[in-house]
C-alpha cells in the first residue's frame, strides 16, 4: 500500500508540530531542576564579578562593568548554542535517539528549529537573571533610550546565532569525542574574539582581532546592544550591525540546510549515524 | 604490597584516561587544543590590562607591565584548576552513564580510589601541558610580537621554590576533585555544574586575575582558606613577581590547606561510597 503524499500545508503543519514537540522537551527538560536554573544564573556572575573587580582595579569607568554584564548574558547564549545545538546530534546519537529523528517523517531542520526555539527561550530566562543579578550586585549604570530597538537587535542576534548553531550541529553530526573537545575549544576563544568581556567600544582592539570576531554573529549583536544600552545610541549607531546580522542569517540558514543533508548522507554511506562510544 | 597494588591500579587507570582524552586526534592537534583555551582566557584579561594602559586608566606603564606578568603567571597556573576540576567533576558521570563501566570498576579488586587518582593525574598532565605552553606563548606574544618588555623571565624561575608549591597545589586540587567525584556518585544532576562552579569560585576568590585585597573585606576570609590562593602566591614568589620573604609562610598555609582538603576529600568520598553501595547507585542510569 502506498502512503498518500502530503499537501504542502500538511507537511508544514507536521514540521511545525515536530519543532514544537522538540521545543517542549527542551523547555521541560531544562527547567525541571531548580538547582540547575540557579546555577546557570549564578555561575556566570562569578566570571562577571572577577572582570568587574579587575576593571575597577585598573580604574575603568563603571560603564565597563555594564558592558561585561551584557557580555556575560550573551555568553550564556553562545554556551547554549555550543552545548545544546552544535553538539546535540552527538548527544542524541550517544543516547540512541538520533535514529528515531532520522526515520521520523519530518525535516531534520524542524528538529533543529525546535531545539533552537527551546534553547533560546531557556537561555533568555537565564540571561535576564544574569543581567538583573549583575545590576543588583555590581550597581552598574545603563542608559537605555530605545528599548524596542534593543529588542529587535537582540532578536536578530539570536536568530543569526542559532543559525550558526544549526550549521555547527550539521558539521558535528558525525563527531565522536571530537564533539566534546571542539565545543570546549570554541568557548574562551570566542569570548575573546567577540569581546564578550572587554568593551570593544573603546576602539582599541586590534583590527585583526575585530576581523576574526566579525565571523561570529554574537560580535555584532553584542556591540550593537552595548551601544544602545550603555552608550544611549539610536538606529544611526547600529544600522550597520543590523545589516550584518540579517546577512549572517541569510547566509547561514541555507548553508546549514545543505550541510545537514550532506553530513546525513555521508553518515549513511559510512554507517556512522548509529555509532556510539567513539 | 597494598601500596604496590594501589600504584599499579592508578597507573592502569592513568593509561586508560590518557587514551580516552588524547587518542581521538593526533598529538599536534591535541596540544593545540590544550593551549588555545587557556591562551584565549589569558588574552581576554591581558587585553583588558592593555586597553587600561592605552587609555591611561590608573597608573604608569611600569605598573601595567608588572601587573601583566603577575596576571600571566596566575592565569597560566589556573589551568591546573580548570583541568582537574572539570575532568574530575565529569568522571563519574561519563563512566557510569556514557560508558556504563563504573559498576565493573567498583567490583574489580582495588576499589575506586586508585582509579580516581589515576584519572585525576591525566588532568594534571593536561594541566601541566597547558601551563607550559601558555607561559611560552605569552612570552612569545607579549615580549616577542608586541615588544611589551614584560618582566617575565622563564629561565630565571626558582625551581626549588616552584616545585614544592606546585606539588602541594596539585595534591590539594586532586583532593577537591575527589570531593566532586564523591558528590557525583550520590547525585546525577550536578555533573555539568560542579566543575564550573568550583573553578568559577576559585577564579573569583583565588587571586587569579587581581589581588585578593581588592575583594570586599567580608569575602577575603574565604579567599584566605583556599589552597589556590597560596598556590598562586608561592608560584608568583618563585617567579620573582612577589616578595620572596613571604614564601615559607605561604607554603606552610598551602601545606595546611592541602592537608585539610585531603582529609575532608577522603572522608567525603568514603561516605559517598557507602551511601552509593547502600542505595545501589553505582549502575544508576540517568540519561534517557
Amino acid at each position: 500500500m502506498m502512503l498518500r503524499s502530503l499537501s504542502i500545508r500538511e507537511e508544514l503543519l507536521n514540521n511545525l508540530r515536530a519543532a514544537y514537540a522538540r521545543m517542549w522537551v527542551r523547555l521541560r527538560g531544562a527547567n525541571r531542576d531548580p538547582i540547575s536554573l540557579v546555577a546557570e544564573i549564578g555561575l556566570p556572575i562569578l566570571a562577571i564579578g572577577a572582570y568587574v573587580v579587575l576593571y575597577r582595579a585598573i580604574g575603568f569607568p563603571s560603564t565597563a562593568g555594564a558592558a561585561v554584564i551584557i557580555g556575560g548574558a550573551m555568553v550564556a547564549f553562545w554556551t547554549n548554542v555550543l552545548w545544546n545545538m552544535s553538539s546535540q546530534w552527538f548527544w542524541e546519537r550517544e543516547q540512541g535517539n538520533l535514529e528515531m529523528y532520522l526515520v521520523a517523517p519530518v525535516s531534520r531542520m524542524s528538529i533543529l528549529l525546535g531545539m533552537a526555539l527551546g534553547g533560546s527561550l531557556n537561555t533568555a530566562i537565564r540571561a535576564l537573571g544574569i543581567v538583573l543579578l549583575g545590576i543588583f550586585v555590581f550597581q552598574v549604570p545603563f542608559q537605555l533610550n530605545s528599548p524596542l530597538l534593543v529588542g529587535v537587535v537582540f532578536l536578530l542576534t539570536l536568530i543569526a546565532l542559532y543559525a550558526l548553531g544549526m550549521l555547527f550541529a550539521s558539521l558535528f553530526m558525525l563527531y565522536g569525542r571530537e564533539a566534546w573537545n571542539t565545543a570546549n575549544l570554541l568557548q574562551e576563544p570566542v569570548y575573546f574574539l567577540s569581546g564578550a568581556y572587554f568593551p570593544g567600544f573603546y576602539g582599541l582592539v586590534p583590527f585583526a582581532i575585530q576581523a576574526a570576531g566579525s565571523l561570529i554573529p554574537m560580535t555584532f549583536g553584542l556591540d550593537a546592544i552595548r551601544r544602545l544600552a550603555i552608550g544611549g545610541g539610536d538606529i544611526t549607531s547600529v544600522w550597520l550591525h543590523i545589516i550584518a546580522l540579517v546577512a549572517c542569517t541569510l547566509i547561514l540558514f541555507p548553508i546549514a540546510r545543505r550541510a545537514l543533508n550532506y553530513m546525513e548522507s555521508l553518515g549513511k554511506k559510512e554507517g556512522r549515524l548509529t555509532l556510539r562510544w567513539q | 604490597m597494598a601500596v604496590a597494588d594501589f600504584v599499579k591500579s592508578a597507573r592502569e587507570s592513568f593509561r586508560v584516561g590518557w587514551k580516552i582524552e588524547s587518542n581521538w586526534t593526533d598529538p599536534v592537534l591535541f596540544a593545540t587544543y590544550q593551549v588555545i583555551r587557556p591562551l584565549a582566557s589569558l588574552l581576554i584579561v591581558a587585553f583588558i590590562v592593555i586597553i587600561g594602559a592605552s587609555v591611561g586608566a590608573a597608573a604608569n606603564s611600569a605598573f601595567y607591565s608588572r601587573y601583566l606578568a603577575w596576571l600571566i603567571v596566575g592565569n597560566a597556573f589556573y589551568a591546573f584548576v580548570l583541568q582537574i576540576m572539570l575532568g574530575m567533576a565529569i568522571l563519574v558521570h561519563v563512566d557510569r552513564t556514557r560508558y556504563e563501566v563504573l559498576k565493573n570498576i567498583y567490583i574489580s579488586p582495588g576499589t575506586l580510589h586508585p582509579y580516581v587518582i589515576g584519572r585525576g593525574l591525566v588532568s594534571v598532565v593536561n594541566g601541566a601541558v597547558s601551563v607550559i605552553l601558555t607561559l611560552l606563548f605569552s612570552v612569545a606574544i607579549f615580549n616577542g610580537l608586541l615588544h611589551m618588555n614584560i618582566p617575565l623571565n622563564l629561565l630565571g624561575v626558582n625551581l626549588l621554590m616552584l616545585f614544592p608549591a606546585v606539588i602541594l597545589g596539585i595534591i590539594s586540587l586532586l583532593a577537591i576533585g575527589y570531593m566532586l567525584c564523591a558528590v557525583n556518585i550520590v547525585s546525577n544532576r550536578m555533573e555539568f555544574i560542579l566543575g564550573d562552579s568550583v573553578s568559577g569560585i576559585f577564579f573569583l576568590l583565588g587571586g587569579v586575575i587581581f589581588p585578593i585585597a581588592l575583594l570586599p573585606s567580608y569575602v577575603q576570609p574565604i579567599s584566605n582558606v583556599l589552597p589556590i590562593t597560596f598556590l598562586l602566591n608561592t608560584v608568583r614568589e618563585s617567579f620573582g613577581l612577589l616578595p620572596t620573604g613571604d614564601y615559607i609562610t605561604d607554603l606552610a598555609y598551602l601545606a595546611l590547606t592541602t592537608l585539610i582538603a585531603v582529609i575532608v576529600g577522603i572522608a567525603v568520598f568514603r561516605l559517598a561510597e557507602q551511601r552509593a553501595k547502600k542505595l545501589g547507585l553505582f549502575d544508576r542510569k540517568s540519561e534517557y
